[in-house]
């Protein structure tokens, strides 16, 4: 397996994200607050093989979220995200 | 692969194209969740279409040990981009490599189930003939206004006269519809094969918001 193929998209986090904030947010456009793309969440690069979950820009590579869950609490970074639509 | 129906109670129904999770916990409390695409239509059981990953955490268990009766955590329906409708007008392309097939399964169900007038052509890719995912059932599918393409990449039968290469611009070219007709499109693979499905489709001319993705992990 190369590193290219660890890469997935804002598809593979939808359950997580759908627990975490009650609703579905694949199709939700975010829009970074580095470079100011905005994406539907489906289309933004997502790493899973990490600590916790990274979400990055599709345009310019930029950390937008992470998530790191615990045993009895999860942790959610928003930073990096300048805009949410629900 | 195994096809898996599940009977999930309060499950509100589902869109084609759609996932779930699967959330296995062992006796110590150790967990493993995994998504899985919904491979029936709207409308019909739900059900799931796996396949076995070797080193998998979920999927040996689904395909190998799973018995009728056997209980085990659901959460979904989950997905609102990777998701078709039957009344979208549009010409649909489905692209798929592998597993990746089973949500445009879903799709392809669906409108035979809606009797749906948007014309849609799949574009498949699988390693052998053997590998093929739905093979006799995309035959019956594939009339009036469904169309199937397969490549076979690794190893074709006797008389093959189908694609034998991997999915990239120049085969594109020859299959799918011109960009001019702003069809719908779907791309569902590993990662590799989604960047180069997406990547032709957008040199052919296709906007690339028009492309809508989903990639598969290597973990199961």
């Amino acid at each position: 397996m190369e590193t290219r193929d660890l890469v997935l998209d804002g598809n593979a986090i939808g359950g997580l994200l759908l627990e975490l904030f009650g609703t579905d947010l694949t199709a939700a456009p975010c829009t970074c607050d580095h470079c100011g793309a905005k994406e539907e969440m489906a289309r933004l690069e997502v790493y899973v093989q990490c600590p916790g979950v990274v979400v990055r820009c599709r345009s310019c590579g930029s950390v937008v979220i992470t998530v790191v869950r615990g045993p009895t609490r999860t942790w959610v970074d928003l930073r990096g995200t300048r805009g949410l639509e629900l | 692969m195994r096809t898996l129906e599940l009977d999930a109670p309060g499950w509100a129904g589902h869109r084609a194209g759609q996932h779930l999770d699967v959330r296995l916990t062992a006796e110590d409390g150790y967990q493993a969740e995994r998504s899985y695409s919904i491979a029936s239509a709207p409308g019909d059981p739900l059900a799931i279409t796996v396949e076995r990953l070797e080193d998998g955490e979920v999927s040996p268990y689904l395909v190998d040990e799973a018995r009728e009766g056997d209980r085990f955590e659901v959460r979904g329906p989950i997905g609102g981009y990777f998701v078709w409708d039957a009344d979208e007008p549009e010409p649909v392309l489905l692209v798929g490599g592998g597993s990746g097939v089973v949500p445009l399964m879903a799709m392809a169900r669906h409108r035979a189930r809606q009797g749906g007038s948007a014309t849609m052509k799949l574009v498949y890719s699988s390693r052998t003939w053997d590998d093929v995912i739905f093979r006799d059932e995309l035959d019956v599918l594939a009339r009036g206004g469904f169309e199937v393409v397969h490549t076979l990449t690794r190893e074709q039968p006797p008389g093959w006269s189908g694609y034998a290469r991997r999915i990239d611009r120049e085969l594109l070219a020859e299959v799918a519809f011109p960009a001019a007709e702003e069809p719908r499109v779907y791309v569902c693979g590993s990662t590799r094969f989604v960047d180069a499905a997406a990547d032709g489709l957008v040199e052919l001319g296709y906007g690339p918001r028009s492309i809508r993705t989903e990639r598969f992990g290597a973990t199961g």
